[in-house]
This record gives structure tokens, sequence and C-alpha cells, in this order.
């Protein structure tokens, strides 16, 4: 897929990921990467400064958390401000779909 | 593992803001990267390659930063210590050729010192010496307060090189050997390098005090030499003078013989004087050109008035040799004058 059409959605798909459950970053990678069956392949590198960037705007919130294996994981938790944000980006992304999908459905009928 | 932290130094080497947030994310990106390295290794790959995929899948390293500096803002120091890390590691190749550079140098500096020091002791100092014990060189000048070290340090330079100079060299030999057999240690090349830059800066302090002692010595012991040109200008005017007048009596007589042989002394002398190049500024008044370049034109012009008459000599011709003997006392006159003028 578009790496640059997924960097516009990857907050959308971050927030949406987080208002299921808190994820650390490799768990939301994983998880992008299974129910997508791998049509999302980018940088894993870049979901850190995506999730920093959300966390600086209050977001979501990051807290470290130790298992028994002894690592550490840092799990990001969704605000209230952050479900808002979603609610809104779902709404937009959904008259987006609309839209493109009115445009391609006349254009394929003529094709 | 080194080389998750290298990669992770690298990742994270430019990022901003405070201490705990940079090692909270190298921490994250850390766990991050083993928990790749763990999947793929789960699915069969072995650890250097499972790190290896994990590395490529997180990105080129300056990409990742690069984002991360764009949330969390660069420092700049951080920058610098980049740029400098860059620079040591290409350099760093061309170790060898830096370091036998550096050697090739500074052996070339203490070769060329010995070469000097040696020259002087062996050549010039001896030179320098018989010029003051001649008189020269005025050696009361240099007696003086301030300045009698001059002298003093060529002596005792020129008695370690002469007297010592194989027990040096052979304690240098010794010194070299012991070093090379006895150090071992990783910074060996720089303890070289560094005992070769000590003895270079320690001859060039030699070097510097034997040329200042030559030089100043000389230049402060020159006045004595003006006195010796004019004391020797003074002598070849009174002997050109006697053989002129020697000249006078025998044309007076028809001594032909005599004419030609006084003739010859009197032109021996003032060619011996036009020779010596400090002769005639030391019967200058002043030493002001024009003065010098007055004398130099009667000088010229009473050597070729002297030549006119030792060929009128040769023809036997009294009338164009008192002509010419008449042009000469003429010519020769300021000079004369010049060399009874009390030495300024």
């Amino acid at each position: 897929m578009d790496t640059e059409l997924l960097k516009g959605t990857l907050s959308l798909l971050i927030l949406s990921l987080l208002s299921r459950k808190p994820m650390y970053g490799y768990e939301i990678v994983v998880a992008v990467h299974r129910e997508t069956d791998g049509a999302f392949s980018w940088r894993e590198g870049s979901l850190y400064p995506s999730l920093h960037k959300m966390e600086q705007g209050g977001l979501i919130i990051g807290e470290w958390e130790e298992k028994e294996t002894g690592r550490k994981r840092r799990y990001y938790h969704i605000t209230k401000k952050g479900r808002a944000t979603l609610k809104e980006k779902l709404q937009s992304w959904s008259e987006l779909c609309s839209a493109v999908n009115c445009i391609l459905e006349k254009s394929n009928g003529q094709a | 593992m080194d080389k998750l932290e290298h990669y992770l130094d690298q990742v994270c080497r430019g990022i901003g803001g405070p201490r705990a947030m940079r090692r909270h994310v190298r921490q994250e990106l850390r766990e991050h990267l083993l928990d790749a390295v763990a999947q793929h290794q789960a699915a069969g790959l072995p650890e250097a390659a499972a790190l290896d995929k994990a590395l490529e899948e997180f990105g080129q390293p300056q990409e990742v930063r690069s984002e991360l500096e764009a949330t969390h803002g660069q420092r700049m120091m951080a920058v610098v210590i980049d740029k400098a890390l860059e620079w040591k590691e290409n350099t760093m190749k061309a170790k060898w050729l830096w370091t036998t550079w550096a050697h090739l140098a500074l052996s070339l500096v203490i070769a060329l010192e010995l070469f000097f020091i040696t020259f002087a002791v062996t050549f010039i100092v001896p030179r320098f010496n018989k010029l003051l014990h001649d008189g020269i060189l005025d050696r009361a000048l240099l007696q003086e307060p301030g300045w009698s070290w001059m002298p003093d340090f060529l002596a005792a330079l020129s008695h370690v090189a002469g007297g010592y100079t194989t027990w040096l060299m052979l304690l240098g030999i010794a010194m070299v050997g012991l070093f090379e057999w006895r150090v071992k240690s990783e910074n060996k090349p720089f303890m070289r390098l560094s005992a070769l830059g000590s003895v270079a800066v320690g001859l060039m302090v030699v070097v510097l005090f034997t040329g200042a002692a030559l030089l100043v010595s000389f230049c402060m012991g020159a006045p004595a030499t003006g006195r010796l040109a004019r004391s020797f200008a003074v002598d070849q005017v009174a002997k050109i003078d006697a053989s002129v007048s020697a000249f006078e009596q025998a044309l007076a007589k028809q001594d032909w013989d005599a004419c030609g042989d006084h003739a010859d002394r009197a032109a021996q002398s003032l060619d011996q004087f036009l020779k010596v190049a400090p002769a005639l500024p030391a019967l200058a008044s002043d030493k002001d050109a024009q003065t010098v370049d007055a004398l130099q034109a009667f000088v010229t012009a009473a050597n070729k008035d002297l030549a006119e008459a030792r060929q009128a000599i040769r023809d036997r011709d009294a009338v164009r040799v008192a002509a010419a003997l008449q042009k000469f006392q003429h010519s020769f006159g300021p000079l004369r004058e010049a060399a009874k003028r009390q030495a300024p």
C-alpha cells in the first residue's frame, strides 16, 4: 500500500486500536499487520514519532509497566481527548470514503 | 547485541529534550527491537539474522532519527558530536598514513636541527671565534651584561658537541632501543610521537640560541669591522699618494722605468682599494648615498687617469703623462681630503 496514504491514516489507526485496549508499540505493529493481512507495511520506526506526537498533543498517555519476564513495556492509553479526536477522525474518514467512492463509482461506470 | 546498541546510538544521538525523556525513548525502541528479534528467532532465524531483519524493518537510523528529531527537537551539541564522530571515523581509516607522516615530519625536523647544530659547531663557530680573537668583532661589546651569554653559550655548545658527541649518540640509541624493546602499551605510537616532538622542541631551542648568539654577536661586534675598513682605506690612500709622489719625481728625471714601476704600484693600491667594498663608504664624511656615490665617481675617474698615465709612460710621451697626472691629482684630491678627516 502507498506509504503516503498510510501516513495520513496512521494516527487514526493508532487511536482506533488503543480505543480497544492499551497497547505497546510492537503490539500495535503486530496488530496492524495481523488485521490487515500485511497490507500495511511501513517502517516500524515511524510509529514512535507518531505515538510521541500524539502523546504531546494529549491524545494518548504512555506508562511503563514491568512484566513477570522482567521486560518493561510502555503501554499507551487513549485519553478522553483522544476518544473525541477519534470520533471526529472517524466521521471525517467516513465522509472522505463516501465522497471518494462516489467519484470512483461514477468513473468506473464510464470506464 | 553491540550492533543493537550501536543502532540505538545512531538513532537517539541527536534527539532533544530532557535526559529522562531521551532515556525512555531509547528504552522503548530497544524493547521494540528485542520483541522483533524474539519474534524472528521464534520463526526460525538465528540471532544475528533475526537482529538484522528487525533493524531493517525498523528503518534506516538516519530516517528514524530525523522523524524523532522532528517530534522532540534536536540537540546542537549532539549534531556537533555527530559530525566529529563522522570525521573521526573517516580519518581513522587513514590512521597509518597520518601516523607515518607525523613520524617522518618530526624525524626530518630533528635531522635538520642536528645538521644545523653540527654545521654551526664545525664551520661557523670556529670562524666566529677567530674573528673575535683577531679583534675584527669587538669583544668589549660582547662582554657587556645581557650579551655576555652569547659567546659563553657558543663555547659551551662547542665543548659539548666536540667532546661528547659519541656519548650523546650512544645514549640516544640506547634510549630508543630500550623504548622499542620494553614498552608494550597500546599508546606506544603516541608515546613515540611525544618523545620525538619533545626532542624536536629541545633541539629547536638549541638552534634558536645558536642562531641568535651568532647573528646578534656579529651585528653587535660589527662596528669594529667599520673601523678596520677605514684604517685600510687610509692606508691605501697613503700608499697611492706615496707611489704617485715617487712617480712625479721620476718623471722630472725622465726615468721612464722608475715612472712605470711607481705608476704600477699606485694602480695596484688603487685596485685593492676598489676591491674592498666597505673601504669607500668608510672614508665618506657622512654615510648618505650621495657622498659615497660622489667619492665613487672620483675614484673611477682617478683610476681612468692613472691608466692613461701608464699608457703614456709606455709611449714615452712626457706631455701626455704630465697631463694625465694633473687630471689624476684633480680626481684623487677629494679622496685624499676624505682620508685626512677625523674618523666619525
